[in-house]
């Protein structure tokens, strides 16, 4: 079934999914939602994938949700996103322009890495909201960001700039306006170049790790490291360090 | 002594601990992994001792990694998995309870970022350069990389730098401006400048030296009410 609210494209190893809504400000509405979540899913099964790009089409990244404020808890699961791109076992990137309000902040708080045009908008919620987010950004953005910064963004509505956006982390580079996919893309394909079941490994280490105490995040990460010594790509990183050339990883 | 691959001196309440494989820009091998391990515990378990102060040796670098040469040559996973668990040298670094100061210079690529990561004052040298390429080579850091990296320069920068590329290291300043390193200083002032910081440190009380890092790392670790429990546990004990 081809899809009528995202386009999917597979450039090599890099796929890019782009928000395609029928409206300026690519609105997530139901159908954007459920096309994201099968494209994640198929491209996360997908092994000549290695990185994915999500961006807007338009001058827009997204301006968030369709929905009206504080919508049922069906409404919520037909709608939400960000737990399906934070499922992806490859690496994700955000390519950011324009406006990446409400959800589709959201959105791209739940990607790996955030490249943004230096003309981009962030801001988690409308002032004159009576609810709050629903997709994940309550927790994503001060995992990101510290708490002291996420609550000033939530409670004042603030919006955030580029150059803001990566003095403080949440975006690791900033692009010249128009130029953020390109970025992306380039991030990607040097991400491409890794080995896939290590980048797959390391996200795990990190994320999982970051809810765990020190200790128990290291054991974690130290069983991972192990299991990767059963993989041909590490025996593979191995031969082409010490014959100082490129490796070429089959992610198996 | 000095073909040992850690150098281990004492003056007064600091420690010097060098790693001393400088023709192999101090990677790290299995057996100064069990020299370095010997020379913490001696550390840890010297009442007299209140500081350490971890450096590398030569002129290129702090450490530049794992030896692959020999650590790709580990056998079973079951045995690496029961030789960490029995030896575990980075368990022994994330549960030291005196403040440990790592001065680097050069490369600081992979375990010398670890080191680094599980030291508790970083100071480094204006020509400094760090990564943690692992990615690259189809493995993930080993000692704590992934999880005191992040914690140190936050989650969005930490995998940004884990997952970027082998030659995009990250320069002395782009460390301060992260918070990984504390302060940069030109090469000929970073021996001066870690010492010294050392004798500040050892000039503090003791006890309240490690109930402090025990307050911070450990508070850290639990939710905020057993956080602030366990201060006043620690502070009712001084």
């Amino acid at each position: 079934m081809p899809f009528t609210r995202i386009r999917q494209e597979v450039a090599g190893p890099v796929a890019i999914v782009t928000l395609a809504g029928p409206d300026a400000g690519n609105l997530i509405d139901e159908v954007m939602a459920a096309e994201l979540r099968e494209a994640l899913s198929e491209l996360d099964d997908d092994p000549s994938v290695r990185a994915v790009v999500l961006t807007g089409n338009g001058p827009d990244f997204s301006c968030g949700t369709v929905l009206e404020d504080r919508p049922s808890g069906d409404l919520i699961a037909s709608h939400a996103v960000a737990s399906s791109i934070a499922r992806v076992g490859k690496a994700t990137v955000a390519a950011l322009e324009g406006d990446a309000l409400g959800q589709g902040l959201e959105l791209a708080l739940a990607c790996d890495l955030r490249i943004a045009g230096a003309t981009v908008r962030f801001c988690l919620t409308r002032p004159d909201s009576p609810g709050i987010p629903w997709d994940g950004g309550t927790q994503r953005l001060p995992r990101l960001i510290g708490r002291s910064r996420a609550l000033e963004m939530a409670l004042l509505a603030r919006v955030l700039g580029a150059e803001e956006a990566a003095a403080i982390g949440l975006v690791a580079e900033v692009a010249e306006p128009g130029q953020a996919l390109q970025r992306a893309i380039k991030a990607g394909e040097v991400i491409a170049t890794h080995g896939p079941v290590a980048v797959r490994y390391l996200k795990e280490a990190v994320y999982k790790g970051a809810d765990l105490a020190l200790d128990q995040a290291m054991r974690l990460e130290v069983d991972l490291a192990t299991l990767l010594h059963s993989t041909t790509d590490r025996a593979e990183g191995l031969s082409a360090f010490a014959e100082k050339r490129k490796p070429e990883f089959l992610g198996e | 002594m000095s073909d040992s691959t850690i150098l281990y001196s004492v003056d007064g309440p600091v420690a010097r601990l060098t790693l001393n494989r400088p023709t192999r820009i101090n990677a790290l091998s299995l057996r100064m992994r069990d020299d370095l391990h010997e020379a913490l515990s001696a550390f840890a378990d010297d009442p007299t001792l209140r500081v350490a102060v971890i450096s590398g040796a030569g002129e290129r670098g702090f450490c530049a990694g794992a030896d692959l040469i020999e650590f790709g040559t580990a056998p079973s996973q079951d045995v690496a998995r029961r030789t960490r668990q029995r030896r575990d040298l980075w368990g022994l670094l994330a549960g030291l309870r005196k403040p440990l100061v790592a001065a680097l210079h050069g490369y600081v690529i992979g375990a010398g970022v670890e080191i680094a990561g599980l030291s508790d004052i970083r100071i480094a040298s204006e020509d400094a350069v760090f990564a943690l390429p692992e990615v690259s080579i189809g493995m993930i850091p080993g000692a704590g990389g992934t999880q005191t990296f992040p914690r140190a320069v936050g989650l969005g920068p930490g995998l940004a730098r884990l997952l970027a590329e082998r030659p995009d290291r990250m320069s002395a300043s782009e460390a301060l401006s992260t918070g990984f390193v504390h302060r940069v200083v030109p090469r000929s002032e970073l021996k001066r400048t870690s010492d010294e910081i050392a004798v500040q440190i050892a000039n503090r009380d003791a006890p309240a030296l490690k109930a402090l890092k025990t307050a911070v790392l450990d508070g850290l670790d639990v939710p905020l009410d057993a956080g602030l429990n366990l201060e006043r546990r620690l502070a009712l004990t001084l």
